[in-house]
């Protein structure tokens, strides 16, 4: 009956291969456009060609760590707990990292406009207190970029910490405690290395996210805090310069790529 | 579990869950909130209450349109893309096929590549082969997103599903047709829903793919609101948000009806 | 080395009772075995021993001290999980130097020696750099053992320790259980549901039934003289037969009349071991019978598993190979008076 697969496949691997990969593979072929006709690095030379770009690619990295560290500061623990408790805890809180991933990303972006302006919930909060001026915002700030994506890719780094948490065995932790381990102890020599895949997984995923990241940053950055994605759109919409931003989105894959691959890799060596 | 936790650790984990709650929750919160505020302003709190906003999306062509857009658009892009994602799920848990593990990653790409990729992909080609960017451009393209979501589901619940009951049914000499309709499908109801979901929800919420293949007449409703946040935000914008929060938990209360919740990888 | 009390301990996880008001006191130096089916509490037991759990109520004491409040890792006791749970990041050296490490014992240099002894008592020199993954089953197992005993506790617990092994290797490491018992003189707490195990290793078992000590004592007189039907039945293959006592015949209906050891008068279970029954033509000097037919024969390895019976009742016997019956023969079941327990 080998006929069956084939026509179920026949739909969704054409689809895909006229809709995906011929199209993203085009943007590839022109960003290697020498411009002389032939292929070269040429659009990538621009990218260094001024102080202006590689700025923007910088802040693009600089961005996506920060937010790395941020979920992972406050996922890693989280999934530890969430592990730890049963439940309705780990349900409700599921619940609550989940819930904001089933709405748009401007919906969540405009909740931080809301919050970071001037006049915003956090102004507000911390004015009373005199810990900021009248017109305190983080609104067209990095530190408003990452508080915001951190909200967004927070999941990410949760979920899968708590993937790989969740497959250390309970008795490894008991035995750490058993052999005079404290909580503390037990946390850092016995499960965050046996989570490490995990963490790494997680971080990797969150830093891919955050670079590839648009809506953001544009929203909570403006114009004058481009990240890669927003320099690919004003290229393509603005100055029509597509094979100048087709070498920019191409670096974004790159960088995407670069991290997802090993992501991959560890995925299957751990047989997830 | 263990006896002994630390009050310390109690406390500091109690802590990190309401941080974390508050942390999640309260940008939705604050959107809500604002949509009934009495004022043109966006500050919080809102100064007064009102559901004027309400009443003027109701009433506003652009509103209006770009929701019926969004709807026609996720509408169109659900039913393609889990007719073509239950199909390559059905062929890779059900028959052996070579290099299944290969595929299955194929069919899961789209969720590691940049949308941003796809966007200028898609523009480009469009705009070669067809003079610009229209609905089955956006078609295309949010069916490509939304393609790994639905393979994911569907092959989740048909690798756990029983696969005799299939070949039972082959052995008793029916079709095709007949073991699709009274097994296979049946079998996949549960990871059809979940995809039909997850599909329909990413496609309306879709913003960057969308934003890249604008054209006149194919405004989504998160464009919309993206546009207006760019330039002129008002409450009226929050409003459109609050109910696009309310659908789509009002399709997971629908979800939840059917198939029972236990939707698991996210 | 320390003795152990237990006073009242009970645990209830929700609605559930798993431990229920048990009172307990083990010597100094004893190797307890603490056995029951699933599900009868001796596993929550254990783990309240540890600390792994909070009991309800009820206190521990170890070596005089009340430790009912005090966090596992302060209990200072040594436990092997079923599972081992050896450190899969670690080496071997590594996970024994754990307890050393965690209990700040010795030095460096101190602590090497001590895990170099503690795999010279397992007999596994030299696998100190081997991670648990490229160790065998029966050596997981005896580095398992051996981080257990490392940093020389008061009391060895250990958690079903032979039950994932095959059926010589778990031969093997129960002699070397016992080798090890006797060398040291630790106190010692097993937990187990294979009653073969709990007789031949422990000097006193406590068998333990939903959450209760049902019976507790040396592994021959609890054997010899179990105090109710669950204990009969658990500990060694008994029959019970139901009789009804008069003076000193018990009556077993539908099949005859037995002497039996003086007894209250009434209704009773009479309780006859396997081993304790002979298939004869005729009795001999001072055995009670009954007659009794041939149902079924199976060949048992050491001898056969023959069922009779005797009126309505059924029976199991432990027959020598050479046994010339077959089913449906009639028989004389026999055995000695005083073998016999009524209950």
């Amino acid at each position: 009956m080998k006929r069956e697969p084939l026509l179920l496949l026949l739909g969704p691997v054409a689809f895909l291969a006229a809709l995906f990969v011929l199209p993203v593979a085009q943007v590839l072929v022109l960003a290697f456009d020498g411009g002389d006709g032939g292929p070269g690095l040429a659009q990538f030379a621009r990218l260094f060609a001024d102080a202006y770009h590689p700025l923007v690619a910088w802040r693009t990295i600089r961005l996506a760590l920060l937010t790395t560290l941020a979920t992972a500061a406050l996922g890693i623990p989280l999934a530890y707990v969430m592990h730890r408790s049963g439940g309705w805890v780990r349900a409700a809180l599921t619940v609550v990292i989940v819930l904001p991933l089933m709405t748009s990303v401007v919906i969540r972006t405009f909740g931080w406009l809301v919050i970071l302006g001037r006049g915003g919930l956090l102004a507000r909060m911390l004015e009373p207190l005199d810990l900021v001026g009248r017109n305190f915002s983080l609104m067209h700030t990095e530190a408003g970029i990452v508080i915001a994506m951190t909200q967004v890719l927070l999941p990410f780094m949760a979920l899968t910490v708590l993937a790989a948490i969740s497959r250390v065995d309970r008795s490894l932790e008991e035995a750490a405690r058993t052999m005079g381990a404290g909580l503390w102890q037990t946390l850092r020599l016995v499960v965050l290395p046996l989570a490490r895949p995990g963490i790494v997984s997680g971080s990797l995923l969150v830093f891919a996210l955050a670079a590839s990241s648009f809506v953001t940053p544009m929203l909570v950055g403006g114009v004058r805090l481009p990240v890669l994605a927003g320099a690919v759109y004003q290229q393509v919409t603005g100055t029509l310069d597509w094979p100048f931003a087709a070498a920019q989105a191409t670096l974004l894959l790159v960088l995407a790529l670069l991290v997802i691959l090993p992501y991959a890799r560890l995925g299957r060596a751990r047989g997830a | 579990m263990v006896g002994g936790t630390p009050p310390v650790a109690r406390v500091l984990a109690a802590a990190l869950c309401v941080v974390v709650a508050l942390f999640m929750l309260v940008p939705l919160a604050v959107v809500v909130a604002s949509s009934f505020s009495a004022s043109e302003f966006l500050v919080f709190p809102p100064r007064g209450w009102s559901l004027r906003w309400y009443a003027e999306i109701f009433s506003s062509r652009a509103y209006v349109d770009a929701a019926w857009f969004s709807l026609r658009l996720a509408t169109v892009v659900t039913l393609l893309s889990v007719a073509l994602g239950a199909a390559a799920a059905i062929a890779i848990t059900r028959h052996a096929v070579p290099g299944s593990e290969a595929l299955t990653g194929f069919f899961l790409s789209p969720l590691v590549v940049p949308t941003i990729l796809l966007g200028v992909g898609l523009l480009m080609a469009s705009s070669r082969l067809a003079g610009g960017p229209g609905f089955w451009t956006l078609v295309a393209g949010h069916v490509v997103v939304t393609l790994p979501y639905v393979v994911r589901t569907v092959a989740a619940v048909l690798a756990r599903a029983d696969r005799s009951v299939e070949e039972a049914a082959r052995t008793m000499g029916a079709p095709w047709w007949r073991r699709y309709w009274h097994v296979v499908l049946p079998q996949a109801r549960p990871g059809i829903a979940a995809g039909a979901f997850f599909a329909f929800n990413v496609s309306f919420d879709e913003a960057v793919v969308a934003l890249f293949l604008r054209a006149p007449g194919t405004e989504t409703l998160p464009l919309l609101i993206y546009s207006k946040l760019e330039f002129s935000p008002d409450p009226s914008v929050a409003a459109a948000a609050t109910l696009m929060i309310l659908m789509t938990a009002l399709l997971m209360v629908a979800l939840d009806r059917a198939i029972g919740l236990e939707k698991v990888a996210a | 080395m320390a003795e152990l009390r237990v006073d009242g301990l009970s645990k209830r996880f929700g609605a559930a009772v798993a431990l229920d008001g048990v009172d307990l006191a083990i010597r100094d130096g004893a190797f307890v075995a603490l056995l029951g089916p699933s599900g009868c509490g001796k596993t929550t037991f254990l783990r309240l021993l540890a600390g792994l759990e909070a009991p309800s109520a009820g206190t521990i004491r170890i070596g005089g001290v009340d430790v009912t409040r005090l966090p596992p890792e302060r209990r200072g006791l040594g436990m092997m999980f079923q599972s081992y749970a050896l450190f899969p990041h670690m080496t071997v050296a590594g996970n024994l130097r754990f307890p050393l490490r965690m209990r700040a014992l010795g030095d460096r240099a101190a602590q090497e020696a001590k895990v170099r002894e503690a795999l010279r008592l397992v007999r596994l020199e030299g696998l100190e750099e081997r991670h648990p993954r490229q160790l065998s089953g029966g050596q997981q197992q005896r580095v398992a053992l051996a981080r257990a005993l490392v940093a020389d506790p008061p009391v060895l617990l250990l958690d079903e320790p032979l039950s994932n092994l095959d059926a010589q290797l778990r031969k093997d490491m129960q002699v070397e259980l016992m080798e090890l018992h006797r060398k040291i003189g630790l106190t010692t707490i097993l937990v187990t549901h294979d009653q073969d195990e709990a007789l031949s290793l422990a000097d006193f078992v406590v068998l333990m039934r939903a959450g209760r000590i049902e019976q507790a004592g040396p592994p021959r007189e609890i054997y010899a003289r179990p105090a109710t039907a669950f204990a009969a039945r658990f500990l060694g293959a008994a029959n019970l037969v139901p009789v009804v006592v008069r003076g000193d015949l018990a009556e077993v209906e539908g099949a005859g009349h037995v002497p039996v050891e003086a007894a209250q008068d009434g209704p009773r279970q009479l309780v006859l071991r396997q081993e304790d029954l002979a298939l004869r033509d005729a009795t001999r000097a001072g055995e009670a019978s009954l007659p009794a037919r041939v149902v079924a024969i199976a060949f048992h390895g050491p001898g056969l598993r023959v069922v009779v019976e005797a009126g309505p009742h059924r029976l199991d016997v432990l027959a020598p190979p050479d046994l010339a019956l077959r089913p449906g023969d009639a028989a004389l079941l026999c055995w000695q008076p005083g073998k016999a327990l009524l209950l």
